[in-house]
């Protein structure tokens, strides 16, 4: 095959992969502005409206089709995301610094870390309610779901300051103790602000996980229903577009936070050239 | 003068591999002091035991009198520069420099003015005024060179370890920076220790160089003695400016691979083994024919190639072993001179001038 080709086999299987990565978002979007309340999740649009999305906030006058139960959901996964994702951090952040030096057992604690994130999630999620049960611990989205949560996402994250502390030159901060400066605050002035651009990375990765996390919260977090839970729900009654309106507003949310990502990134990376360019002015 | 580091045995093995096997040394206070040694050596080893960041097998070490080996190394108030100069990234030039006077733990510098008085004489001092502002990824090597050094000497250690210092510069600039370090150094009154794998740089810079052979210190004396009288067959052979012969000492005189060569009257050197040494500029070319003097020793060898450099020309002649044997001919009152190629000469050296161990 010649080099054009290539190109054009390879701008065809991007294109694909474009497709089957948005298109169901796309359908999922154009559905959600279905007229209502006697509009279904199918096509042909009868008629244009935002109807599901007052729905959704409860500003439309009442009908047969309940609100969607996921407020108290939403502040949940919100919750526990947040929880995860410090937690997460913090131990992928403290581990990570741990492995740059060789210690007894270094290999299997790796993969020991690394195991929560293979082991089937369904499975560890029936092992903890079956624990929990035999031990008498009452199951709750902040206790047992938040410890498998940790379990899951704390491998990502620690992977991924693995790999920043790998590129890490340890120079510098022997360079720090040599000028009198203890451990302790080189690690603060000088190795913090350097790995902050893959820590962020990290607290993406516990996050998101955590937020959509299903498997596992569903035998793990008792009565009280985390989002991803809480949608599934509603799909075993009946499925109405206010589902797909909320699905709309999650990836908004979820882009804004990607959003919040980039602008930090953008602004750790910036801050010396923008130094250079003062100087120069 | 006062001795302000002093080793005692030290010893370092990773693995298999002994790094130092044994080292000894007392370093003085104010003096600028190199360390020489082939890559392989232990000098970067030694000089990060030294500092701390590498704990010794065995051994003592004393600075200022106090044994130093099990404490941390920023209590130890060395300084070290690094030879990729491991500037902090995050931090301007002026930051970089005020960073150790700020941040230490003991008696930190908290008052601001103090703080950027002592930056700027600093700066001033190794000549990077203008470039307080500057990020340190958007100067020099050079320049960044002196932030490394700016922000050691800043903290005013009794003593700095440079890890090959001007190993990242080009050609021109390291001879630049060899005798500003010598300056700055004279100006501080602080002890070097400097570290390089250049026997020209090693030379030029120290008042005293120590030349490490396989973890161990094969000498230490100042630079015309370690040039003109090399303690062992191995500093000779890493000085790069002697041809060297092994063999064995026989009736007065050197039997080697060419041929015997007689013996002046200095007694041998003591070495492990047997070898004989004679400088590359020590010897000159004469046609095969030329008649030589009493005292001189002569060899034959056929002329391979010559390489010019400026001020001296070096020719490499086989010998009759195959070996290659370099002459050094200054072109400071001679204009060179052109040999046949593969053309048969005289390679004659007065016996006096020549080094032998025993």
């Amino acid at each position: 095959m010649n080099a054009s080709g290539i190109k054009t086999g390879l701008g065809a299987y991007t294109a694909l992969f474009l497709v089957f990565l948005y298109g169901p978002l796309v359908v999922l979007a154009i559905l959600s502005f279905q007229t209502g309340p006697e509009g279904g999740p199918q096509f042909p649009i009868i008629e244009w409206s935002t109807y599901w999305y007052k729905h959704l906030f409860g500003l439309t006058p009442p009908s047969r089709i309940a609100p969607l139960p996921i407020e108290q959901a939403l502040v949940r996964s919100l919750g526990l995301a947040v929880m995860t994702m410090i937690v997460s951090t913090v131990l992928g952040v403290t581990a990570a610094q741990a492995f740059r030096r060789k210690f007894r057992g270094s290999g299997v604690v790796f993969y020991l870390i690394v195991l929560g994130m293979m082991v089937p999630g369904v499975l560890v999620g029936l092992g903890m309610a079956l624990v929990a049960n035999t031990l008498g611990i009452d199951r709750h989205w902040w206790s047992t779901a938040f410890v498998l949560h940790v379990v899951y996402t704390f491998p990502f994250a620690f992977l991924v300051m693995l790999a920043i502390f790998n590129r890490f030159d340890p120079s510098m901060e022997e360079a720090s103790w040599s000028l009198g400066v203890t451990p302790a605050r080189t690690f603060r002035k000088v190795t913090f602000p350097l790995i902050f651009p893959g820590v962020l990375s990290a607290m993406l990765f516990a996050f998101t996980l955590s937020y959509d996390e299903f498997s596992r919260t569903l035998f793990a977090s008792g009565r009280d229903l985390t989002l991803p839970l809480a949608i599934y729900g509603t799909f075993s009654v009946e499925v109405h577009p206010n589902v797909f309106a909320f699905g709309v507003l999650t990836t908004l949310f979820s882009f804004a936070l990607l959003g919040t990502y980039a602008a930090l990134m953008m602004l750790s990376v910036r801050r010396a050239k923008r130094v250079a360019i003062q100087e120069e002015a | 003068m006062s001795t302000v580091l002093q080793l005692k045995n030290i010893t370092k093995t990773y693995g298999d591999m002994r790094a130092l096997s044994g080292i000894d040394l007392a370093l003085p206070g104010d003096a600028y002091i190199s360390l020489l040694g082939p890559s392989g050596s232990g000098k970067t080893t030694l000089l990060r035991v030294i500092a701390g960041f590498e704990h010794p097998d065995g051994g003592a070490i004393l600075f200022d009198g106090k044994r130093i080996d099990t404490v941390a190394p920023h209590q130890r108030g060395i300084g070290f520069v690094f030879q990729n100069f491991a500037l902090f990234p995050h931090l301007s030039v002026a930051q970089n420099i005020a960073f150790g006077l700020e941040n230490r733990d003991v008696d930190p510098v908290t008052d601001r003015r103090v703080v950027d008085a002592r930056v700027r004489d600093i700066i001033s001092l190794v000549g990077l005024s203008g470039l307080e502002g500057r990020a340190v990824t958007q100067i020099s090597g050079g320049q960044r060179q002196r932030v490394a050094l700016a922000r050691t000497l800043v903290t005013e250690p009794r003593m700095v370890l440079l890890d090959e210092p001007l190993g990242a510069l080009d050609a021109n600039l390291r001879a630049r920076m060899r005798a500003e370090l010598r300056a700055i150094r004279e100006r501080c009154g602080v002890t070097f220790l400097h570290v390089t794998g250049s026997e020209a740089e090693a030379l030029a810079m120290g008042d005293t160089v120590l030349v490490l052979e396989s973890g161990r210190i094969a000498q230490s004396a100042d630079s015309d003695t370690v040039y003109n009288r090399p303690a062992s067959p191995a500093v000779a052979r890493f000085l790069n400016c002697y041809n060297l012969f092994q063999g064995r000492i026989e009736g007065g005189a050197f039997v080697g691979g060419v041929g015997r060569f007689g013996l002046g009257s200095a007694a041998p050197t003591r070495a492990a083994s047997p070898a004989y040494a004679i400088r590359y500029d020590r010897v000159s070319v004469r046609p095969r024919e030329a008649a030589i003097a009493e005292d001189e020793i002569r060899i034959e060898a056929n002329f391979v190639a010559s390489e010019y450099s400026g001020a001296a020309v070096n020719s490499f002649f086989a010998l009759d072993d195959g070996r290659v044997f370099e002459v050094e001919s200054h072109l400071s009152h001679a204009a060179p001179e052109t040999y046949a190629e593969q053309g048969r000469y005289a390679l004659v050296w007065k016996r006096e001038d020549a080094l032998v161990y025993a």
